[in-house]
């Protein structure tokens, strides 16, 4: 598959039937319907799998250091606040690596999309265990299986009242789209879990465990009802609710900051960009 | 003619604000000012102290003896009784007369003009004042600056306070020998402010740093600037996502720098490589404090310089400018920033407990926005993409933002000249040619070291901060007629030995420096500026004095 960036045309480095060829085809479907113009649109990842989606796409890419997306983007974002920033990135490099960043971000509900490619297990450094991946779970490194609890980001971005959080899969992904573009019509910080497929290193949670236990939030689940956000971000097991688990009603970083709410801030500089 | 007037007494009784107050009153006064604090890391408790050092000329170093001691408790005039001066005078925050001190009670003259025991300070000074033969006009004028936002009520408790004060010790007048005013400049700076003004005139927008003594002072003024150049200054999570936030901002066009120390330095150490391999241009200011660990953490050493210059794994072009002085700590500050953007790569402001906490009066500095150039690419040409690693002679490749006509394309891995990831073996040495010839455009603008007064057959070599210390010291040694000069680095690295090496060839090089092995002139040496040298080192997280350089060299 080539890339779409204009710069140049780029194999993917992705395993055949990745769950990620998924997730970008549902992310160019989401900016084309909603008429992103490329040209003020920021891709920011660190490093993963997950994290090389930005060079196949047409955007801006910052691709940064392994686990630093978050604090690239907030550096982006309070920059240039009219750009869209959207981070793709993967489980190890969002709740592991980077989850001191991830609990501040939420904290300043800065505007920045995270959209977290949630396959359970580390890809590129080939088959470890990842924060997310569930006990029992065994690996080269993991012999005796995964003894820690795995990492619940939705319910902890429920607990710090972040603008948007939801959840979706690389196996549905209309899905998958419609909650993209949910998630960057929100202001302020979004979360969009995605669970996905990794052929080559989770044989656990194949695309088939996932189509048989993701299942669609009921009509009338309130996302702004946090008690009933926490009960959905907190179900896993036969059956998993996928949805927009949670509108927060904070206001964005850079629309409640002193300075920030003025003029984007590289509107200081006269310069014009070519 | 200096005299030295220090206060001390337990952390908490207020040491800081009446040296503050003191230094204010003699700057307003015409004299020259050279202030600087000793403290311990802890909020209450044990002794601080804070020497106020004034002159008809101006000052470089601090004095080790004191003229004057204003002890606000016993247990610190106990303490600091041995380095009273020949003919020096205490006064003692106690009821009790008949020791060999004058008695003062402030907190009961600061009650008995209708305020509360904070006012004390105020007392204090009237009576300093009174001692060095003063009148009460210039620390009236500094009060009433001070408290005129509180009301009319409290500014007029602290005169009669000051006014007590002064009465306080009668018959006292002018016992201490003190300069007379001499035309210095009434505007006051300490290190750290004279750097946020830098840094907010500069052009930087973004300040996001994870509090740390002694770096603190420079986030504590530039959020204090904040509003007034429309900085948004930020609280980091940690270290870590400091140097990467800065990258993002950079990305994005809009200068940004990091405060911190030595521990926090250490962790931005992989964001600072990121900077090097983005091409982005970021500053970084390490207020250094004597290591390993947490070290002294609110003490002064020159103790990272080796690790500064090496830090960030991979090669890459990086810049360390050292400050030695006031006037010194803004220029540089803002030539960090021109630097980092025309260049594009990172550049590290190095200073120390000792410079970020110094006060002098110095002509004032222009604090007007004066944003430095950004060297942004003009438009590219028509027809042809965008490529923001392109190959140059001179190594910098047309930097665009997003937000423009042109996709803005970077990544950490290894990449080709367009942006994207690369894993040929050409491209990878093209592109780190590419970088590493800015060295060359970095070397050509290397600020020369500045020789005082005059090459001399002996060279005290210094660098940063012990600057003032070193030059004061060259004018104690030559006044015993020895053959010596101070050469000082503003500007630490990159270094370009065979260009420095005539500076020492045939002359006996002594290295000042605020560690223990002298690294500065091991970076000098590695470069091949330098062959033999003896070092003077200081690591006991003490500042240098003109008198412990002086003293060291004779011994």
């Amino acid at each position: 598959m080539s890339g779409a960036n204009e710069n140049s045309a780029i194999e993917t480095a992705w395993c055949p039937g990745c769950g990620n060829f998924h997730i970008l085809e549902a992310l160019e479907h989401a900016l084309d319907t909603l008429g992103t113009d490329r040209r003020r649109l920021v891709l920011v990842s660190g490093i993963g799998q997950a994290a090389k989606l930005p060079h196949y796409a047409k955007a801006n890419v910052f691709n940064g250091l392994h686990g630093r997306a978050l604090p690239a983007a907030t550096g982006i974002k309070m920059a240039n606040k009219k750009l869209l920033v959207l981070i793709t990135s993967g489980d190890g490099d969002m709740y592991g690596e980077g989850g001191n960043h991830l609990v501040h971000a939420m904290r300043r509900n800065i505007g920045v999309k995270a959209f977290v490619h949630n396959n359970q297990v580390y890809g590129l450094t080939k088959g470890q265990a990842s924060p997310t991946s569930e006990p029992g779970f065994v690996t080269k490194v993991q012999v005796d299986g995964v003894l820690s609890a795995p990492f619940n980001p939705l319910a902890l971005a429920v607990t710090l009242g972040v603008s948007f959080v939801a959840r979706s899969s690389a196996v549905i992904p209309d899905h998958l789209q419609t909650m993209m573009q949910e998630a960057i019509r929100a202001k302020g910080f979004a979360l969009l879990d995605i669970l996905q497929p990794c052929v080559t290193f989770n044989k656990v949670n194949t695309y088939k465990w996932y189509r048989d236990r993701v299942k669609e939030l009921p009509k009338n689940h309130d996302p702004r009802d946090r008690d009933q956000a926490l009960a959905a971000a907190m179900t896993w097991g036969d059956e998993i609710p996928v949805g927009v688990i949670y509108r927060g009603a904070r206001p964005a970083f850079e629309d409640a900051h002193p300075i920030l709410s003025g003029a984007p801030l590289v509107n200081a500089f006269t310069q014009t960009p070519p | 003619m200096t005299t030295n007037i220090r206060i001390c007494g337990a952390a908490g009784q207020g040491v800081q604000s009446f040296g503050d107050l003191l230094a204010r009153t003699f700057a307003s006064m015409g004299l020259h000012v050279f202030a600087t604090q000793s403290y311990l890391s802890r909020i209450r408790g044990g002794i601080n102290s804070y020497d106020v050092r004034i002159g008809s000329e101006e000052l470089f170093s601090s004095a080790r003896k004191t003229d004057l001691l204003v002890a606000l408790n016993r247990e610190s005039m106990e303490q600091e009784k041995a380095n009273l001066a020949l003919n020096g005078v205490m006064i003692l925050n106690t009821a009790e007369s008949g020791g060999n001190y004058l008695a003062l009670q402030m907190d009961k003259l600061a009650q008995a003009a209708g305020g509360t025991a904070r006012m004390a300070n105020s007392a204090g000074a009237g009576a300093v004042v009174s001692v060095l033969g003063y009148d009460l006009d210039a620390l009236h004028k500094c009060l009433t600056e001070e408290f005129s936002k509180k009301g009319r009520d409290i500014v007029e408790q602290n005169l009669d306070a000051a006014s007590r004060g002064y009465r306080a010790v009668a018959g006292h007048e002018g016992l201490v020998r003190a300069p007379k005013p001499a035309g210095a400049p009434s505007t006051l700076y300490d290190g750290s402010t004279a750097i946020a003004i830098g840094a907010a005139t500069a052009g930087v927008k973004i300040v996001f740093s994870y509090p740390m003594t002694p770096s603190s002072g420079v986030l504590t003024a530039l959020a204090g600037l904040s509003h007034k150049y429309g900085m948004v200054v930020e609280q980091a999570e940690d270290e870590i996502a400091a140097p990467n936030l800065l990258c993002g901002a950079a990305f994005a066009g809009v200068p940004a720098m990091t405060t911190t120390s030595g521990g926090g330095f250490a962790l931005m150490a992989e964001g600072l490589s990121l900077a090097g391999m983005l091409e982005l241009p970021i500053v970084i200011f390490l207020s250094m404090r004597p290591g390993p660990a947490t070290g002294m953490p609110t003490r002064t050493a020159q103790g990272d310089l080796a690790f500064a210059a090496h830090a960030g794994h991979g090669e890459f072009p990086k810049i360390i400018l050292a400050p030695g002085d006031l006037r010194q700590a803004f220029d540089l500050t803002r030539h960090a920033f021109e630097l980092a953007h025309k260049f594009q790569t990172p550049v590290i402001l190095v200073a120390d407990q000792f410079l970020t906490d110094l006060q002098k009066n110095i002509p004032a500095l222009p604090d007007a926005p004066d944003y430095i150039n950004l060297h942004l690419a003009k438009k590219s040409a028509p027809g042809k993409a965008y490529e923001r690693y392109l190959v140059t002679d001179n190594g910098v490749s047309p930097r665009a933002v997003p937000g423009g006509d042109s996709y803005v394309v970077s990544a950490s891995d290894m990449h080709a000249e367009g942006g994207h990831l690369s894993e040929d073996f050409n491209v990878q040495i093209a592109l780190q040619d590419k970088r590493m010839r800015k060295i060359t455009g970095i070397l050509n603008e290397f600020i020369k070291p500045e020789i005082y007064p005059e090459p001399a057959g002996e060279i005290l070599l210094c660098w940063g901060s012990t600057y003032g210390p070193c030059r004061a010291a060259v004018n104690l040694l030559r006044a015993r007629g020895r053959d010596v000069c101070m050469v000082h680095f503003p500007m630490v690295w990159p270094l370009d030995g065979a260009a420095l090496a005539p500076l020492f060839e045939g002359r006996r090089v002594i290295a000042v420096e605020g560690n223990g092995t002298g690294q500065f002139a091991l970076l000098l040496r590695q470069a091949g500026a330098l062959r033999e040298f003896s070092l003077l080192p200081r690591y006991d997280g003490l500042p240098f004095t003109a008198e412990f350089i002086e003293t060291e060299v004779l011994s």
